[in-house]
């Protein structure tokens, strides 16, 4: 079973978070494999099986049980780190050197993709779906 | 050769005091690199068209330094001072507007600077009140009981743990408390004390002579208010009250709380306010805004920003609380 963490936290403004992975229903389709979706209320269902709003133990417990795990630059990521399993990150604007973990396979398309200024709000950024890397690089990752 | 920053904050004396002090920073025997004035007047003027003025830009033309008429924000000159922090420099005299450094007070402060060393301040005498400060301990445990140090003619090199005014300090290493009121009482003790804890050695020296002329119009804190000063003392009592303890201020997602607890173990007598007690166990955010008024400078975002970081993100957490 692999875990999917698809979307970044919402944006205030509404508008689509920019670090979100454009190509995953294309990815999913793809997989095959048990997934289970975790995220929270509100955020699209991609998959059957989607764990919403689940308290950090039960996410820890998941992470432990699950193969892998594919997510975005969101806060899972860092939890699946600090439990020691090893994922998938699919980067968009923000920079795997200073926000991702070593640990996990950083999938970032280029580095000219990332927004010269790291730390402002995400809102001023806007989502563009050629930042991010293919589903094909991804699948050819998931088999490691 | 470090580079140094003149700042100076005015407002109401743009025909009293602070032309004597203009005068005296621009004959220091050590030259500053660069001077800048924060115009902070409910009225201010282009002083590009009073002559006295004309002849002050000239003099720093012609000596080569570089000079700046900034229009402050009237928020205070705690938000002056941290302007002026975040300028570049590495190291930053600040002069009061009623306060007239002699010819060699920078080469004497200067003189002290090097890597341990956090701030560095000289006498401040008020004529006629001159008080004997040889005993003055300058540790912040006494600064009900005891004048400030730098009241007082300084004979000898005495390392203390906090300033009273018109020093040299090592810039963009603390922050000013913009969580005080417009007056920014304390806020210059607030700050050398917070490189002390920082572990920079905070010096007062001999030689180094200040006039301050304590004009009794104008200046940088002319707000009278006294809820300003009472809300400024009580952050002040409240920081000193934990003065014991490292103040870790978690105001961000739950995410950088996952990289910060991995840190933590290794921060000694850690105080933790927190958005996510359930990964980093702390008090409650808002409890911290009310103790120290502002929480900008636990804004691991904002530090990153200013160092231009590229290092990770645990990495910043440990530059900011190791």
């Amino acid at each position: 079973m692999i875990i999917i963490a698809p979307y970044a936290q919402k944006l205030r403004t509404g508008k689509l978070n920019p670090k979100n992975y454009p190509y995953w229903e294309e990815l999913i389709s793809k997989i095959d494999e048990p997934i289970i979706q975790v995220g929270v209320e509100g955020e699209t269902q991609l998959v059957p099986d989607f764990r919403k709003n689940l308290p950090i133990a039960e996410l820890r417990k998941l992470i432990q049980e699950c193969r892998t795990w594919i997510g975005v630059d969101s806060f899972f990521q860092h939890l699946a780190w600090d439990e020691g399993k090893k994922g998938i990150v699919l980067w968009g604007p923000s920079d795997p050197l200073i926000f991702g973990h070593p640990e996990n396979i950083n999938l970032l398309k280029d580095r000219s993709c990332l927004v010269d200024n790291q730390f402002i709000w995400w809102e001023a950024t806007e989502h563009r779906n050629d930042r991010f890397v293919k589903p094909k690089e991804i699948l050819e990752h998931l088999k490691e | 050769m470090s580079k140094v920053l003149c700042s100076v904050a005015t407002r109401g004396r743009y025909f009293t005091t602070l032309p004597l002090v203009l005068n005296a920073i621009i004959n220091q025997s050590k030259p500053v690199d660069k001077l800048v004035i924060f115009d902070d007047n409910d009225e201010p003027q282009d002083m590009r068209k009073e002559m006295i003025y004309q002849y002050f830009f000239q003099m720093l033309q012609h000596k080569g330094i570089e000079w700046e008429w900034l229009y402050a924000e009237k928020k205070g000159q705690h938000h002056i001072h941290q302007a002026a922090n975040n300028m570049g420099y590495e190291w930053v005299w600040r002069c009061d507007d009623d306060a007239i450094p002699e010819p060699n007070v920078l080469k004497t402060l200067y003189s002290h600077i090097g890597d341990d060393i956090g701030a560095v301040g000289g006498s401040v005498l008020t004529p006629p009140y001159t008080p004997d400060t040889r005993a003055v301990t300058g540790l912040i445990d006494y600064i009900d009981s005891e004048p400030n140090i730098q009241w007082g003619v300084i004979y000898e090199e005495k390392q203390v743990e906090h300033l009273h005014c018109t020093f040299l300090y090592r810039a963009g290493t603390c922050d000013y408390n913009l969580g005080l009121s417009r007056v920014a009482h304390r806020e210059e003790t607030l700050f050398t004390y917070s490189l002390h804890q920082k572990g920079y050695k905070i010096l007062v020296v001999p030689e180094a002579i200040t006039w301050h002329m304590k004009n009794p119009q104008g200046g940088i804190r002319s707000e009278t208010r006294r809820e300003m000063y009472e809300h400024d003392e009580q952050i002040f009592r409240n920081i000193l009250g934990h003065r014991d303890r490292t103040i870790v201020v978690l105001n961000c997602g739950l995410g950088d709380h996952i990289v910060f607890s991995r840190i933590l173990p290794s921060i000694p007598n850690a105080e933790v306010y927190s958005c996510y007690p359930e990964v980093v166990p702390g008090k409650p955010i808002a409890q911290a805004i009310q103790l120290y008024g502002d929480l900008d400078r636990w804004n691991v975002y904002k530090k990153m920003d200013q160092w231009k970081w590229k290092d990770s993100l645990e990495a910043a957490y440990r530059k900011m609380y190791l």
